[in-house]
């Protein structure tokens, strides 16, 4: 009942929200409880297990069913650690926006649909919560209202919609070749002897390609960037983790959970993939270091660290996967870092683009220390943590060896260097000579709390990562 | 724990740096934080002169991973350069006291000259690969201030420059580091090397070309070609003090670093005879040519200067190149005495440009009367860094021509020393003008010597750093026996 709660509880509560028609200090503290109550009930659900629960059976195949495992823990630690941050700085945020009642009601169901995909037992369940997170999250992308957003907003939910489909051939795919959809580690096909393993890889391809959408894999990523018009706490806790990382996530359910590695390893299954995510890293780096604008350079830059992850996880090998997931969740916390720090220079300093940061390090020197040190990490210079996910990576890539894994390597390295222009160069400038004084709005302690924890997070992570690893290392061989 | 000197030596200037910044009352008045960074840097010199004479050392700090420690670890080479590098930077030091007195954002410019100062103990005293490679980008972000420091834009055009040749040098660097890993027997520094060459798991062909990006990665902090752009763009925009160990020290960490990659983790019997060593060669032997050609056609003192830099370190890198324990020996005296020569001509730019505001060699003309000091000092320095005995310039010279001559590679052991001849020549066309026009100028260029803003010496916190650096070059060039007795022991070991 656990996991049925805290997926519920969020959907409900945000649902409900508009019926209260709270005053604005009372509707904080209320979000507040929700959010964290949820997360607590997360925290009960990784340190219990709980066992399955069957919610609706559509016949003996298709089943829609919750559970918890190794994997779901994961992605559902993550989400429900950042989720309490996120808010608290969504409502210093949005204090002056429009609409807000609508935004905080969807930003609060995203949280328990987002913990659909983690808590869910089978690839329908899976699905079905995919498909209602596009949809919870298509209003937060045209929060804005201007011709701008609700273009944005279709560009996304095409985009989704036409990924969704392609997965559901996968879906069906697997159905009728594995009767079954349910998680098992090792695939389902595991110590089998195939029949079908040509369609098996076709569908699997399919499937690939369909979560790729919100994995944001070239030539998939279009959605990205013009989603970056969305209000910052969306960019940075949805565009960077609880929405492209529900497409990590499914990739790798998919992968090592229902298809399985056995079936794919050495195959255009898997090289395809492969292909396709060494060049995002190199593409998206390269369209980040084109773009001026610093939201949608930020997105450019989550284009190519996705896809850091799921080379990680293409590699099909428990180093690879374990490479895979430590950078998911250390790509995580840089990026709301540096999401949430230009939010704030939009918001305070009306600082759009990268030339407009000029002087800020030192006007508001916290801030410039924060996106200084994500910046580090996200280059991946030690002992920071986008440098132990970074070196994982390459050691996992040259242990399989061969052509593409090498490839690969060579495009990580690359990309660094172009991270570290394409973030280095803004904090630079923010230490640069103004050109003329900044408009500065006093910027709220919300904020720097917000900010200042998730970095100490980053430091601690970096300096003591160890059990975190160990963790997901068995995890990793689990799913082999 | 044995080691804790090592920690003490990396702690020390990071704690003051951190002190400058944060306790106000050491920034009341200006001779309060002078004295107090000078003294930390005193006693910096201090401990790491006690590291270097005590035992070899191995202290891991923490394990990021289990593969990866991060460890340091003293020897004979962290030795040499920690002790080069802080007396460099000590010295250096004690000329800002005075020199600062003329620019802005005093405190920032300490709190990140200390804290450089930390990072590049941190990087001599690094006992594995990742940790040299976690204190390279270190050394390069927490520099980079000093060139940003007047905050023009020149200098963060500079500064943007200076970051992306480097990262992207340390980039190539990371190349071999990922690629080097699981080749080798042990993650810490190994004298001679660990790389277990009899299983590969990459083909040779492939390892060497990833060798040979790897070196010249690590080369971008030393300006070897084709990575050298960055150099003389972004030495000269700094404060003179800055660019003073910029270019005397900072580039020997690119040294080091090759040091380190050729001597304690490739070995040098894998390089040798391969088309990585010409080619690595033939890259410094250019870059010696070129470093001088450009000096010579460059109008601007420091930039002058930083072009010959470009020109002195690559000296020390065919040394290194040659894998010849002679040359070797000759690379670590070049090091040395073009620490001190360009440390001390970079001051005196500096109080030049301090004191009169002339910026280009033409407009040097009787300067030597009205500053005697500092142009008699600038003289002598050019004159060792052309290589003329019995100044150290030449010993170092002489040296690495001999190991070349002896080390019995094809071409390059008439082609260096031919080179370096040239390149010495080019080194005198470059530096000896000025001190000629300068002394015999001659009374027609009254009026531009009228115009300066004051016609005197510099004050003497400026002059004696200064005078202390030809000192020593004038005194070790003469009797260099230790330094020559301690590098041949080093080259031996490694050789």
């Amino acid at each position: 009942m656990t996991l049925l709660l805290a997926i519920a509880l969020p959907v409900a509560l945000g649902a409900l929200l508009p019926v209260f028609r709270l005053k604005t200090g009372n509707r904080n503290l209320y979000l507040m409880l929700a959010t964290l109550l949820t997360s607590a009930l997360c925290a009960y659900a990784i340190a219990v297990d709980i066992p399955a629960l069957r919610l609706i059976s559509l016949n003996n195949k298709l089943t829609i069913t919750l559970r918890l495992d190794e994997q779901g823990k994961i992605f559902c630690a993550l989400v429900a650690f950042l989720w309490p941050f996120a808010m608290l700085y969504a409502f210093n945020y949005m204090k002056d926006e429009h609409k807000q009642t609508s935004f905080f009601s969807f930003f609060l169901m995203s949280y328990g649909v987002t913990l659909g995909i983690a808590m869910s037992a089978n690839l329908l369940t899976l699905y079905v919560f995919y498909e209602v997170l596009t949809l919870t999250t298509l209003p937060l992308v045209m929060h804005g209202g201007s011709q701008k957003s609700i273009r944005a907003g279709l560009k996304y939910l095409y985009y989704s919609l036409g990924g969704s489909a392609f997965a559901f051939i996968g879906l069906a795919y697997l159905v009728y070749f594995g009767g079954q959809t349910t998680f098992v580690p090792g695939g389902l096909f595991k110590g089998i002897s195939l029949m079908h393993t040509q369609q098996l890889r076709l569908g699997y391809l399919l499937c690939f390609l369909g979560f790729s959408v919100k994995a944001s894999v070239f030539p998939l990523h279009g959605w990205l960037p013009t989603a970056a018009v969305a209000p910052t706490p969306v960019t940075a806790l949805l565009h960077a983790v609880a929405v492209v990382k529900s497409g990590v996530f499914a990739i790798i359910r998919v992968t090592y959970y229902s298809f399985g590695a056995s079936v794919l390893a050495g195959s255009y299954a898997q090289y395809i993939p492969l292909a396709l995510t060494t060049f995002t890293i190199v593409f998206g780096c390269t369209m980040a270091l084109k773009e001026k604008h610093l939201k949608r350079r930020l997105a450019y830059s989550t284009v190519s660290n996705l896809s850091y992850i799921l080379f990680g996880a293409m590699l099909l090998s428990a180093q690879g996967l374990t490479a895979g997931l430590m950078h998911l969740i250390f790509h995580a916390l840089m990026k709301i870092v540096l999401f949430l720090a230009v939010g704030v220079y939009n918001k305070r300093a009306n600082a759009y683009y990268v030339d407009q940061v000029r002087g800020l390090g030192t006007t508001l020197p916290l801030l410039g220390v924060v996106f200084t040190l994500s910046s580090l990490a996200m280059t991946g210079i030690p002992p920071l943590i986008g440098f132990i996910s970074k070196w994982a990576l390459a050691e996992a890539a040259l242990l399989i060896g061969g052509p593409l894994p090498l490839m690969g390597v060579v495009a990580l390295l690359i990309s660094a260097l172009l991270t570290g222009i394409y973030l280095m160069v803004p904090a630079v400038t923010m230490y640069t000579r103004p050109s003329q004084g900044n408009q500065l709005t006093p910027v709220e302690a919300g904020f720097k709390v917000t900010l200042a924890t998730l970095s100490l997070v980053v430091l601690a992570l970096s300096a003591y990562s160890i059990p975190l690893i160990d963790y997901l290392a068995r995890t990793a061989a689990q799913a082999m | 724990m044995e080691g804790l000197l090592l920690l003490v030596a990396i702690l020390l200037p990071a704690v003051g740096s951190l002190m400058v910044v944060f306790l106000p009352w050491l920034n009341e008045r200006r001779e309060d934080r002078c004295f107090f960074v000078g003294a930390v840097m005193v006693l910096e010199f201090l401990v790491v002169l006690l590291i270097a004479l005590d035992s070899e050392r191995t202290l891991i700090l923490f394990e990021m991973t289990k593969q990866l420690p991060i460890a340091l670890r003293s020897d004979g080479t962290s030795r040499v350069f920690s002790a080069l590098m802080s007396l460099m930077w000590t010295i250096s030091g004690f000329y800002s006291f005075s020199y600062m007195k003329h620019e802005q954002n005093e405190k920032t410019y300490y709190a990140f000259y200390l804290m450089t100062l930390a990072s590049l103990m941190a990087l001599t005293l690094s006992g594995t690969m990742v940790t040299m490679y976690l204190f390279f980008e270190m050394m390069t972000f927490i520099s980079m201030p000093m060139v940003l420091h007047n905050r023009s834009k020149e200098a963060v055009a500079a500064g943007i420059k200076y970051l992306i040749y480097s990262v992207a040098g340390a980039t190539m660097g990371l190349l071999g580091i990922f690629m080097l890993t699981p080749n080798i027997a042990s993650p810490y520094f190994v004298e001679g090397g660990s790389l277990m060459t009899g299983s590969l798991t990459i083909p040779h062909a492939a390892f060497q070309i990833i060798l040979f990006i790897t070196l010249v990665g690590f080369a971008t902090k030393a300006g070897m070609f084709p990575m050298h752009g960055w150099l003389p763009t972004a030495h000269p925009v700094a404060p003179s003090p800055a660019s003073a160990v910029l270019s005397g020290v900072i580039t020997k960490a690119g040294v080091l670093a090759i040091f380190r990659m050729i001597f304690y983790v490739i070995g040098p019997d894998y390089l040798r005879g391969t088309w990585v060593q010409w080619a690595l060669l033939g890259c410094a032997t250019l870059t010696v040519f070129m470093g001088s050609m450009l000096a010579l056609r460059e109008k601007h003192i420091k930039k002058r200067l930083a072009y010959s830099s470009v020109s002195q370190v690559s000296y020390v890198l065919c040394g290194v190149f040659l894998l010849d324990t002679m040359a070797l020996d000759g690379a670590l005296l070049q090091m040395v005495f073009h620490a001190l020569t360009k440390d001390a001509l970079f001051l005196c730019a500096g109080a030049i440009i301090v004191k009169t505001g002339i910026t280009r060699v033409d407009e040097m003309h009787n300067l030597g009367k009205n500053m005697p000091w500092t142009m008699w000092m600038f003289t002598i320095c050019a004159i060792s860094l052309v290589g003329i005995p019995p100044l150290g310039g030449f010993i170092a010279k002489w040296y690495i021509a001999e190991g070349a001559l002896m080390a019995g590679t094809p071409v390059y052991s008439w082609l260096v020393p031919i080179v370096l001849l040239v390149s010495a020549m080019l080194t005198a066309g470059y530096l000896l003008p000025p001190s000629v026009s300068a002394f015999f100028g001659g009374m027609a260029h009254g009026e531009v010597a009228s115009a300066y803003r004051e016609k005197a010496d510099p004050s003497a916190m400026m002059l004696v750093p200064i005078f202390i650096l030809t000192l020593a070059i004038l005194v070790l060039g003469i009797a260099p026996g230790f330094m020559i007795e301690t590098f041949t022991k080093l080259a031996n070991s490694l050789l």
